[in-house]
């Protein structure tokens, strides 16, 4: 069974490639979990954004590397 | 465009009265090159050294290694661009240049203050460091230069490599009026029915790691910044278009403006292909989007150019790896049959020694490993004499990266520098397959 891994990544490709089953669409490798160009208010929203994606990837059943992108997750942005 | 290039062969140097170079021997004015160095004030500190190849001398730490060259005819200046040095385009006329000579630019200056990067490369004279780097077979003028410590790091940087071109400039302004002993002649005239290759040499930008678009790094007309692929012709290279002050010992000015790879195109042009060109990619995007963008770009350049054939070079490491093999799959993906020249990683627990294997990347000519440390050297032995900082970081070659902060003495056996990327192909190392 195993314990389930959501990665997290800027360079996303590179995850997918190597093995990784979740991935999630970070940033920019300088800030992988955030955007300070969008101000404090903003940037928190969307670092819960591509952390809630990441655990919605969780809980997600794949059958290979699978990428998760925060910006088209409906369903995370709506959890609560 | 056509570049005469006279070459002025250097077996040994020594200071004298007077800078001149007679039948192989170039004579240094000491106090004039270095009086050029003090006329930026915010040079605190310079001197001035010889090594010559075998002596049991090590250099440390080297920051960028200078061949001199000076612009007799056409337009611009040699090593253009850098700090107000004119940006006007190379590469035609007639340019002078002393071989077998290198100016070390030797600094404790690092390259910034952001984390990561640590200036931690030196060259013996003699050993078997010697044997497997190109620039310690070559006379070499040690220039030691500090900068004004009140001045921020970038600033610092300028300074450094201004004052490594200052004493170049001096050097190879002995030779401007000399009849050259040996001359070559650089231009590509159209070579029809000879299948088309461009050269993709990728090199690495500091913006995103250093905070700085001006910092040190192999600059394109002085310019470091992330900027979508140029394309320059090879001439513009052989006046130092493309130079500067980098992490390894394989992307000097001087292995740049002596790439063999670079050198042998240009040779075989006319004979047994077309050399269209050198499309410069810089390296280190940040994004997944932003590598792809580039490397799609790269690839749509050289097919405009009409290439059917490609060589791919790096000078990096880590997540760069991307963008350039995407390049590669990109040419391929175009039609365009395309070789890469790459170290290789540490293949630790059976993974793969490129980070991204991918099936396009069918033609890969490894140059050896990225970690010295794979090499198995042991530590290079003592030397009898240090130009430079008598002291070093401590510890493996892997954590070399402590720098002018440690306490060994930098003249007794230490281990390699960590790099061994031998970008351009300048050594013969064989290996097994096992």
């Amino acid at each position: 069974m195993g314990i389930p891994v959501a990665l997290v990544s800027a360079i996303y490709d590179l995850a997918l490639t190597t093995g990784a089953n979740r991935v999630v669409r970070g940033c920019r490798i300088e800030h992988v979990c955030g955007n300070p160009a969008l101000g404090p208010d903003k940037d928190r929203e969307y670092g819960l954004q591509i952390i809630r994606t990441a655990l919605r990837a969780l809980t997600t059943a794949v059958t290979g590397p699978t990428l998760f992108d925060p910006a088209h997750d409906e369903e995370a942005r709506h959890a609560s | 465009m056509r570049l005469e290039l006279g070459t002025f062969p250097v077996r040994d140097a020594r200071f004298g009265a007077r800078t001149r170079w007679s039948d192989g021997v170039l004579e240094i004015d000491r106090e004039a090159a270095l009086a050029a160095v003090r006329e930026d004030g915010l040079v605190a500190s310079a001197r001035l050294e010889l090594a010559r190849p075998g002596e049991s001398v090590r250099i440390w730490p080297v920051r960028d290694v200078v061949e001199p060259r000076v612009k007799v005819e056409g337009p611009g200046v040699t090593y253009p661009g850098w700090f107000g040095r004119s940006i006007e385009t190379v590469g035609r006329g007639r340019t002078h240049r002393l071989s077998g000579l290198g100016v070390l630019e030797v600094s404790s200056v690092n390259w910034h203050d952001a984390g990561g990067d640590f200036v931690d490369q030196y060259i013996d004279m003699s050993g078997p460091w010697a044997e497997l780097i190109p620039e310690s077979k070559l006379v070499n003028v040690c220039l030691v230069v500090e900068p004004d410590p009140a001045i921020d790091i970038h600033s610092q940087n300028e300074v450094v490599h201004r004052a490594t071109l200052a004493v170049a400039d001096h050097l190879a302004g002995a030779v401007r009026d000399l009849t050259p002993p040996e001359s070559q002649t650089f231009e590509l005239p159209p070579a029809p029915g000879l299948p088309g290759v461009v050269y993709i040499q990728c090199v690495h930008s500091p913006q995103a790691m250093s905070h700085s678009e001006h910092t040190f790094c192999t600059g394109t007309y002085g310019m470091t910044r992330l900027t979508p692929p140029w394309l320059v012709h090879p001439n513009e290279i052989l006046d130092g278009a493309l130079s500067g002050p980098y992490r390894t010992m394989f992307a000097t000015s001087w292995t740049v403006m002596n790439n063999p790879l670079l050198l042998d195109l240009y040779r075989r042009h006319g004979k047994t292909l077309a050399f269209l060109g050198v499309i410069v990619f810089r390296t280190e995007w940040t994004t997944q989007h932003e590598k792809d963008l580039m490397a799609e770009q790269a690839a749509k350049l050289a097919k405009m150019l009409g290439a059917e054939g490609a060589l791919v070079t790096w000078d990096a490491g880590g997540n760069e790896y991307i963008e350039v093999v995407h390049t590669v799959r990109a040419c391929e993906r175009l039609g365009i049959k395309t070789v890469f020249l790459t170290s290789e990683d540490n293949p630790e627990g059976g993974a793969p020694s490129l980070l991204k294997p991918l099936p396009e990347a069918d033609a890969i000519v490894t140059t050896g490993f990225f970690n010295a440390s794979l090499l198995d050297l042991g530590l290079m032995p003592p030397v009898e004499r240090v130009i430079g900082y008598g002291t070093k970081g401590a510890g493996s070659a892997e954590d070399a990266t402590i720098l002018m902060r440690g306490d060994v003495d930098a003249q007794g056996a230490i281990p390699p520098p960590w790099r061994y990327d031998d970008h351009y192909g300048f050594n013969r190392l064989s290996s097994f397959a096992y």
